[in-house]
């Protein structure tokens, strides 16, 4: 019996894809094809590893296929799926595609839970959609004394192209940076522009720390406000930390320290 | 009479004082409403609703709710901003309400603005001047967020009208369910002058869908529906007369929602009744929940009480309860039943039910796979089968269901526990998480 055949990729929408490519056009029984994201730390016996290079084309045919044979919701499962934290999810991307491009109506690929490749990508689309929503609702900018609108977030998945389209709708004349300290890369939206993710290493969080003159005054105002709105025969902090958890609380006003107000 | 004061207050001030004044009225949702920002203005709206921040009560923020004005001509007794109470008052200007906005909005602090307000001088020139602040908001400072005002019962139809053409939701407070116990607590309200433009702006909604659909660009009428509040415990009303209420009023006057808000007694009142144990808070979740039922679920107020048996059992959810008074339409085979049956299932919420109908045609769904589709399985144990076998050898006997039911504990929000007004559903999202009284 051949052993599996493992292909290993960068750990990128691009990279995933282009591992997918490769896979599916080596030939090899897909059944013992593997999609492995990063790095490998355990080699194992009777494998073959392929080391895949990312190519933008591969990946964008691969797109293609999925949204022609799948579907867009499908392809929207697919894409949050991809950046999850998790490191098995370009193998369970794999084979949920195995089974859709292998149905007549791909479309319905994403309603078979029961299946573990679906039904893990499922999960991970669902982590990833709940990350986006909190980090909808959780975000906050601070406008820096140069007018730009500052955000900073530490996202446990890489959510930074599936919330930045939000707030280009909804904020079009503004410029912003939303900055994901974890992975050290940003979204740019320059006002009346489309917005581009910039990778900066050399970033200076320092030069953020420089604030409009009305900043502190309207922080000022939404502390007292939150504090003002609570209704203290009700009081519940367990449900407060419930619904928000204190992992985004760093970067909100409403719940610095020395000013503290809504604790 | 006079009740404006000359006054230089400073926003802070202002923004307390009317925050403050506002924070008793739950309505606080963001959704309904689904609209694209168009390129230039800012602002959009997501139909789900967005909750911003959670004040220490647990309850969601996702607007700017405050009132214009806490000057008020009316004396309801369960009102903290009443006119005999010798409290602070103030009154924002329009320009104040748009800065605030703006400068919140920009910051993701909030999705929009919810505007309330006290009756100064009479109900016409306050909804005037909610009218104007809107009107300057939308036009002069080009917001195009969630907006939802209050109408003030007794202004007339002309200006309700303009106003709902600039706002997403509106909303009249019943405030208390009968006419009786307005009578007793809000001698200048009647139940006549709140139902009238309840009326009209159901009627609105509707000529203005017509409109919309002759002339596509046609400005829509509070396109988010309307809601109203019932206060819970200040009047003797049974839960079957509260859950009767608020069927009617989603069925005859298609209201989008009816909150509740448990009764907190600021005026300590000679007319109130005592809340010595706090705000009745376990009874309003009650309530939250046999609404969501009647809302999503296909379950009529008849089928969850009656007149005689007026009240909600306080130690299981209402859905249980159901569940164990008609052990006789259970267990239910989840490969099998449609999906209005499956709704039926304790443990089975609107999504898991519609993935179930989904999941089921690609191959027969075993236990494990249901807990991934989000079914809580500790409820629907002993209401279901999976290819005609039950998860574990259960009797389906009620006192026996009851008392494993009660073991697994719900998260209650008496005496001080953590709650989720959602723990019907596998997912936060459905309309918002938070209308646990936060709106």
């Amino acid at each position: 019996m051949e052993g599996e055949k493992i292909w290993v990729c960068e750990d990128s929408q691009e990279g995933i894809f282009t591992g997918i490519y490769d896979a599916w056009a080596s030939g090899h029984k897909k059944e013992e094809c593997v999609i492995q994201v990063g790095e490998i730390n355990n080699y194992r016996l009777f494998a073959q590893y392929f080391s895949v290079k990312t190519d933008e084309e591969k990946a964008r045919r691969v797109a293609n296929t999925i949204i022609r044979r799948m579907g867009e919701r499908a392809y929207r499962h697919i894409s949050s799926a991809i950046s999850s934290a998790d490191q098995e999810k370009g193998n369970a991307v794999f084979h949920t595609l195995i089974i859709g491009f292998a149905m007549k109506e791909g479309a319905k690929a994403m309603t078979y839970l029961s299946n573990p490749y679906v039904g893990k990508v499922f999960a991970l689309s669902r982590q990833v959609y709940n990350e986006v929503n909190h980090f909808m609702e959780f975000l906050r900018f601070r406008q820096l004394k140069i007018g730009i609108l500052f955000a900073k977030i530490h996202p446990k998945n890489d959510i930074l192209t599936h919330i930045t389209p939000h707030f280009a709708d909804r904020l079009p004349m503004e410029d912003f940076i939303i900055y994901d300290s974890m992975r050290e890369k940003m979204a740019l939206h320059p006002k009346g522009k489309r917005w581009s993710i910039v990778h900066d290493k050399n970033f200076m969080i320092e030069k953020t720390k420089e604030e409009s003159k009305s900043e502190e005054e309207i922080q000022e105002l939404f502390r007292s406000f939150c504090k003002t709105i609570a209704v203290k025969e009700r009081e519940n902090k367990e449900l407060q930390r419930q619904m928000l958890p204190l992992r985004f609380r760093d970067n909100m006003p409403e719940f610095e320290e020395q000013k503290g107000t809504i604790h | 009479m006079e009740y404006r004061v000359e006054e230089k207050r400073s926003i802070i001030d202002k923004l307390r004082i009317l925050g403050d004044g506002a924070k008793y009225d739950v309505a606080c949702t963001s959704s309904g409403v689904s609209r694209q920002g168009d390129g230039i203005h800012m602002g959009n709206t997501v139909s789900a609703g967005l909750c911003h921040s959670f004040s220490s009560d647990g309850r969601c923020i996702s607007l700017l709710k405050i009132l214009f004005t806490n000057e008020c001509i009316y004396n309801c007794k369960y009102c903290f901003n009443r006119s005999s109470n010798d409290i602070e008052r103030t009154s924002f200007t329009p320009e104040e309400v748009c800065y605030l906005t703006m400068e919140f909005y920009k910051r993701n602090y909030i999705e929009g603005l919810f505007l309330s307000s006290g009756i100064l001088y009479n109900p016409n020139y306050t909804m005037e001047l909610i009218y104007e602040t809107v009107y300057k908001l939308r036009k002069e400072y080009g917001f195009f967020g969630y907006i939802h005002l209050k109408a003030i019962p007794g202004a007339d139809a002309g200006i309700i009208e303009r106003a709902g053409l600039l706002a997403d939701r509106m909303s009249i407070n019943l405030e208390l369910p009968t006419s009786e116990g307005l009578r007793n607590l809000a001698p200048n309200k009647s139940r006549q002058t709140i139902l009238k433009p309840m009326r009209m702006i159901q009627q609105g909604i509707k000529e203005n869908k017509n409109e919309i659909m002759l002339y596509r660009h046609a400005p829509k009428f509070v396109p988010a529906g309307q809601s109203t509040q019932i206060i819970i415990g200040a009047t003797p009303e049974t839960d079957f007369q509260l859950v009767s209420v608020a069927e009617s009023l989603y069925k005859k006057f298609e209201l989008k929602r009816v909150f509740y808000s448990a009764f907190v007694n600021v005026n300590q009142d000679k007319d109130l009744p005592s809340t010595l144990g706090g705000p009745p808070l376990l009874r309003e979740h009650r309530l939250y929940q046999a609404d969501w039922l009647m809302r999503f679920y296909h379950f009529q107020a008849e089928e969850l009480l009656s007149p005689k048996k007026p009240y909600f059992n306080m130690l299981l959810d209402p859905k249980c309860d159901w569940a164990v008074r008609h052990l006789d339409l259970f267990p239910i085979e989840i490969n099998k039943a449609d999906y209005e049956t499956l709704l039926r299932i304790p443990g089975v919420g609107v999504k898991s039910a519609l993935r179930i109908c989904q999941a089921r045609k690609m191959a027969p769904l075993r236990f494990e796979d249901l807990k991934k589709i989000g079914v809580v399985l500790k409820r629907a144990l002993y209401f279901i089968t999976c290819s005609g076998k039950m998860m574990y050898p259960t009797k389906i006997e009620e006192d026996y269901i009851i008392r494993n039911l009660l073991h697994e504990k719900e998260r209650l929000p008496e005496p001080k526990g953590a709650y989720r007004q959602l723990s019907l559903f596998d997912e936060r999202k459905e309309e918002t998480a938070c209308q646990g009284g936060g709106g």
